[in-house]
Protein backbone atom coordinates (compact mmCIF):
# COMPACT_ATOMS: atom_id res chain seq x y z
CA UNK A 1 0.00 0.00 0.00
CA UNK A 2 2.51 2.31 0.98
CA UNK A 3 4.32 1.21 -2.17
CA UNK A 4 2.06 2.72 -4.62
CA UNK A 5 1.38 6.19 -2.22
CA UNK A 6 5.21 6.32 -2.48
CA UNK A 7 4.75 5.84 -6.75
CA UNK A 8 2.08 8.38 -7.07
CA UNK A 9 4.07 10.83 -5.00
CA UNK A 10 7.30 10.19 -7.28
CA UNK A 11 5.24 10.12 -10.56
CA UNK A 12 3.42 13.34 -9.24
CA UNK A 13 6.87 15.12 -8.72
CA UNK A 14 8.67 13.72 -12.05
CA UNK A 15 5.81 15.22 -13.91
CA UNK A 16 5.98 18.54 -12.46
CA UNK A 17 9.77 18.68 -13.20
CA UNK A 18 9.19 17.13 -16.75
CA UNK A 19 6.35 20.87 -17.60
CA UNK A 20 9.43 23.23 -15.22
CA UNK A 21 11.97 21.96 -18.03
CA UNK A 22 9.98 22.58 -20.32
CA UNK A 23 7.58 25.36 -19.53
CA UNK A 24 10.72 28.04 -16.93
CA UNK A 25 11.99 30.57 -19.64
CA UNK A 26 15.74 30.46 -17.45
CA UNK A 27 17.74 27.21 -18.18
CA UNK A 28 18.81 27.42 -14.54
CA UNK A 29 15.45 27.23 -13.62
CA UNK A 30 14.84 24.33 -15.88
CA UNK A 31 17.85 22.82 -14.82
CA UNK A 32 16.99 22.83 -11.50
CA UNK A 33 13.42 21.38 -11.90
CA UNK A 34 15.17 18.92 -13.98
CA UNK A 35 16.90 17.84 -11.20
CA UNK A 36 13.23 16.96 -8.91
CA UNK A 37 12.22 14.87 -11.84
CA UNK A 38 16.03 12.86 -11.68
CA UNK A 39 15.81 12.19 -8.46
CA UNK A 40 11.67 11.21 -8.31
CA UNK A 41 13.00 8.59 -10.97
CA UNK A 42 15.79 7.34 -8.49
CA UNK A 43 13.13 6.86 -6.12
CA UNK A 44 11.30 4.52 -8.75
CA UNK A 45 14.05 3.03 -9.61
CA UNK A 46 14.38 1.93 -5.62
CA UNK A 47 10.38 1.22 -6.06
CA UNK A 48 11.39 -1.32 -8.91
CA UNK A 49 14.03 -2.68 -6.43
CA UNK A 50 16.97 -1.84 -8.51
CA UNK A 51 19.18 -1.19 -6.14
CA UNK A 52 22.75 -0.59 -8.19
CA UNK A 53 20.75 1.90 -10.75
CA UNK A 54 18.74 3.86 -7.73
CA UNK A 55 22.65 4.64 -6.48
CA UNK A 56 23.73 5.36 -10.08
CA UNK A 57 20.64 7.56 -10.87
CA UNK A 58 21.62 9.58 -8.30
CA UNK A 59 25.23 9.41 -8.15
CA UNK A 60 26.29 9.76 -12.15
CA UNK A 61 23.02 11.72 -13.15
CA UNK A 62 21.64 13.69 -10.21
CA UNK A 63 25.08 14.39 -9.22
CA UNK A 64 27.82 14.59 -11.98
CA UNK A 65 25.88 15.07 -15.15
CA UNK A 66 23.43 17.84 -13.93
CA UNK A 67 25.99 19.51 -11.67
CA UNK A 68 28.08 19.46 -15.32
CA UNK A 69 24.87 21.68 -17.08
CA UNK A 70 24.77 23.50 -13.73
CA UNK A 71 28.56 24.34 -14.01
CA UNK A 72 28.13 25.17 -17.84
CA UNK A 73 25.03 27.46 -17.02
CA UNK A 74 26.72 29.73 -14.92
CA UNK A 75 29.85 29.56 -16.38
CA UNK A 76 28.31 31.00 -19.30
CA UNK A 77 26.60 34.13 -17.01
CA UNK A 78 23.52 33.67 -19.42
CA UNK A 79 21.47 37.02 -18.18
CA UNK A 80 17.83 37.47 -19.22
CA UNK A 81 18.65 38.95 -22.55
CA UNK A 82 20.89 36.63 -23.88
CA UNK A 83 17.81 34.18 -23.97
CA UNK A 84 16.72 33.68 -27.18
CA UNK A 85 12.66 35.28 -27.48
CA UNK A 86 10.70 32.51 -28.51
CA UNK A 87 7.81 33.89 -29.84
CA UNK A 88 6.09 30.94 -31.38
CA UNK A 89 6.88 29.23 -27.97
CA UNK A 90 3.23 28.19 -27.17
CA UNK A 91 2.00 27.98 -30.47
CA UNK A 92 4.96 25.14 -31.45
CA UNK A 93 3.67 23.38 -28.07
CA UNK A 94 -0.03 23.44 -29.42
CA UNK A 95 1.37 22.16 -32.17
CA UNK A 96 3.64 19.50 -30.51
CA UNK A 97 0.87 18.64 -28.60
CA UNK A 98 -1.49 17.91 -32.04
CA UNK A 99 1.17 15.78 -33.28
CA UNK A 100 2.29 13.62 -30.09
CA UNK A 101 -1.01 12.84 -28.69
CA UNK A 102 -2.15 10.19 -31.47
CA UNK A 103 1.78 8.01 -30.92
CA UNK A 104 0.90 8.58 -27.06
CA UNK A 105 -2.32 7.16 -26.86
CA UNK A 106 -0.69 4.22 -29.00
CA UNK A 107 1.96 3.90 -26.72
CA UNK A 108 -0.50 3.68 -23.77
CA UNK A 109 -2.95 1.15 -25.57
CA UNK A 110 0.37 -1.17 -26.21
CA UNK A 111 1.03 -0.79 -22.87
CA UNK A 112 -1.84 -1.34 -21.07
CA UNK A 113 -2.16 -4.73 -22.80
CA UNK A 114 0.91 -5.96 -21.00
CA UNK A 115 0.34 -8.51 -18.69
CA UNK A 116 -0.28 -7.51 -15.26
CA UNK A 117 3.04 -8.50 -12.82
CA UNK A 118 3.60 -8.66 -9.28
CA UNK A 119 5.64 -5.57 -8.45
CA UNK A 120 6.43 -6.08 -4.36
CA UNK A 121 10.02 -5.35 -3.66
CA UNK A 122 12.11 -7.94 -3.92
CA UNK A 123 14.86 -7.64 -1.16
CA UNK A 124 17.44 -10.94 -2.22
CA UNK A 125 19.14 -11.35 -5.62
CA UNK A 126 17.82 -8.63 -7.21
CA UNK A 127 19.71 -5.45 -8.79
CA UNK A 128 22.32 -5.53 -6.35
CA UNK A 129 25.67 -4.99 -7.33
CA UNK A 130 27.02 -8.01 -7.48
CA UNK A 131 23.78 -9.74 -9.43
CA UNK A 132 23.98 -6.86 -11.93
CA UNK A 133 28.34 -6.91 -12.06
CA UNK A 134 28.20 -10.60 -12.81
CA UNK A 135 25.33 -9.95 -15.68
CA UNK A 136 27.58 -7.06 -17.01
CA UNK A 137 30.96 -8.68 -17.14
CA UNK A 138 29.29 -12.29 -18.58
CA UNK A 139 26.98 -11.97 -21.08
CA UNK A 140 27.62 -8.16 -21.91
CA UNK A 141 30.94 -7.55 -21.83
CA UNK A 142 31.02 -6.81 -25.58
CA UNK A 143 28.58 -3.73 -25.39
CA UNK A 144 30.78 -2.84 -22.12
CA UNK A 145 33.73 -2.37 -24.16
CA UNK A 146 32.03 -0.52 -26.66
CA UNK A 147 31.16 1.92 -24.20
CA UNK A 148 34.27 2.05 -22.81
CA UNK A 149 35.75 3.17 -26.27
CA UNK A 150 32.96 5.40 -26.22
CA UNK A 151 33.54 7.29 -23.27
CA UNK A 152 37.12 7.92 -24.14
CA UNK A 153 36.47 9.28 -27.45
CA UNK A 154 34.01 11.60 -26.20
CA UNK A 155 36.45 12.49 -23.83
CA UNK A 156 39.14 12.87 -26.20
CA UNK A 157 36.30 14.97 -28.90
CA UNK A 158 35.77 17.48 -25.93
CA UNK A 159 39.17 18.45 -24.73
CA UNK A 160 39.53 18.91 -28.40
CA UNK A 161 36.40 20.90 -29.02
CA UNK A 162 36.40 23.07 -26.01
CA UNK A 163 40.84 22.86 -25.37
CA UNK A 164 42.68 25.82 -25.53
CA UNK A 165 43.05 26.85 -29.14
CA UNK A 166 46.41 29.09 -30.85
CA UNK A 167 49.38 27.36 -28.63
CA UNK A 168 50.43 24.89 -31.41
CA UNK A 169 47.87 24.89 -34.37
CA UNK B 1 0.82 -1.85 -11.75
CA UNK B 2 3.90 -2.03 -13.46
CA UNK B 3 1.81 -0.31 -16.37
CA UNK B 4 1.60 2.60 -14.42
CA UNK B 5 5.36 3.01 -14.50
CA UNK B 6 5.44 2.41 -18.11
CA UNK B 7 2.62 4.94 -18.81
CA UNK B 8 4.75 7.18 -16.74
CA UNK B 9 7.55 6.37 -19.14
CA UNK B 10 5.21 7.32 -22.20
CA UNK B 11 4.05 10.47 -20.50
CA UNK B 12 7.93 11.71 -19.34
CA UNK B 13 9.09 10.76 -23.46
CA UNK B 14 6.59 12.72 -24.71
CA UNK B 15 7.29 15.83 -22.60
CA UNK B 16 10.74 15.13 -23.86
CA UNK B 17 9.66 15.69 -27.35
CA UNK B 18 7.49 18.33 -26.81
CA UNK B 19 10.46 19.95 -25.11
CA UNK B 20 12.39 19.59 -28.15
CA UNK B 21 9.39 21.14 -30.71
CA UNK B 22 8.90 24.37 -28.73
CA UNK B 23 12.22 25.42 -27.30
CA UNK B 24 14.76 27.23 -28.86
CA UNK B 25 17.09 27.82 -26.08
CA UNK B 26 20.35 24.99 -26.47
CA UNK B 27 20.55 24.24 -22.72
CA UNK B 28 16.49 23.30 -22.70
CA UNK B 29 17.03 21.55 -25.56
CA UNK B 30 19.42 19.42 -24.87
CA UNK B 31 17.60 18.60 -21.12
CA UNK B 32 14.94 17.40 -23.30
CA UNK B 33 16.87 14.96 -24.80
CA UNK B 34 18.72 13.96 -21.41
CA UNK B 35 14.86 13.56 -20.29
CA UNK B 36 13.90 11.02 -23.31
CA UNK B 37 16.57 9.45 -22.70
CA UNK B 38 15.69 8.76 -18.45
CA UNK B 39 12.18 8.03 -19.38
CA UNK B 40 13.31 5.32 -21.87
CA UNK B 41 15.66 3.96 -18.88
CA UNK B 42 12.55 3.80 -16.73
CA UNK B 43 10.64 1.49 -19.48
CA UNK B 44 13.72 -0.67 -19.25
CA UNK B 45 14.12 -0.92 -15.45
CA UNK B 46 10.12 -1.51 -15.30
CA UNK B 47 10.16 -4.42 -17.48
CA UNK B 48 13.39 -5.96 -15.66
CA UNK B 49 11.42 -5.99 -13.03
CA UNK B 50 8.05 -7.37 -14.79
CA UNK B 51 10.00 -10.41 -16.11
CA UNK B 52 12.64 -10.32 -13.13
CA UNK B 53 15.67 -10.73 -15.25
CA UNK B 54 18.50 -7.95 -14.59
CA UNK B 55 19.03 -7.05 -18.18
CA UNK B 56 17.56 -4.16 -18.15
CA UNK B 57 19.17 -2.71 -15.75
CA UNK B 58 22.99 -3.11 -17.64
CA UNK B 59 20.94 -1.44 -20.89
CA UNK B 60 20.00 1.55 -18.63
CA UNK B 61 23.14 1.75 -16.95
CA UNK B 62 24.93 1.56 -20.75
CA UNK B 63 22.50 4.23 -21.22
CA UNK B 64 23.47 6.15 -18.68
CA UNK B 65 27.07 6.07 -20.40
CA UNK B 66 26.07 6.95 -23.15
CA UNK B 67 24.43 10.01 -21.56
CA UNK B 68 27.65 10.95 -19.88
CA UNK B 69 29.51 10.84 -22.68
CA UNK B 70 26.44 12.78 -24.67
CA UNK B 71 26.71 15.41 -22.01
CA UNK B 72 30.53 15.76 -22.37
CA UNK B 73 30.64 16.55 -26.21
CA UNK B 74 27.58 18.35 -26.12
CA UNK B 75 28.46 20.95 -23.15
CA UNK B 76 31.34 21.48 -25.43
CA UNK B 77 30.00 22.26 -28.71
CA UNK B 78 27.44 24.95 -27.05
CA UNK B 79 30.65 26.47 -24.72
CA UNK B 80 32.50 26.55 -28.77
CA UNK B 81 29.03 28.51 -30.52
CA UNK B 82 28.94 30.18 -27.50
CA UNK B 83 32.25 31.53 -28.13
CA UNK B 84 31.73 32.54 -31.42
CA UNK B 85 28.01 33.58 -31.67
CA UNK B 86 27.02 34.70 -28.03
CA UNK B 87 23.63 33.68 -28.44
CA UNK B 88 21.98 30.30 -27.31
CA UNK B 89 19.56 30.09 -29.94
CA UNK B 90 19.17 27.00 -31.88
CA UNK B 91 18.09 28.96 -34.92
CA UNK B 92 21.13 31.48 -35.47
CA UNK B 93 23.30 27.66 -34.78
CA UNK B 94 22.31 26.74 -38.80
CA UNK B 95 26.07 26.80 -40.15
CA UNK B 96 25.50 23.90 -42.64
CA UNK B 97 22.49 25.51 -44.57
CA UNK B 98 23.61 25.52 -48.12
Amino acid sequence: MIVTYMFFGFALLSILGALGLILFKHPMNGAMSFVVTLISLAGMYALLSAKLIFAIQLIVYAGAIMSLILFIIMFLNIQAKDLPDEPGRWFYLGGGIVVISPIAYLLLKMVKSLPAGDTGIIEQDFGGVKEVGQLLFRDWLLPFEIVSILLLVALVGAVVLAGKRGANT
Amino acid sequence: MIEHYLFLSVILFCLGILGVISRRNVFIVFMAIELMLNAANLGFVALARLHVSMDGHVLAMLVMAVAAAEAALALAVVILLHKHKGKLDTNIFSLLRG
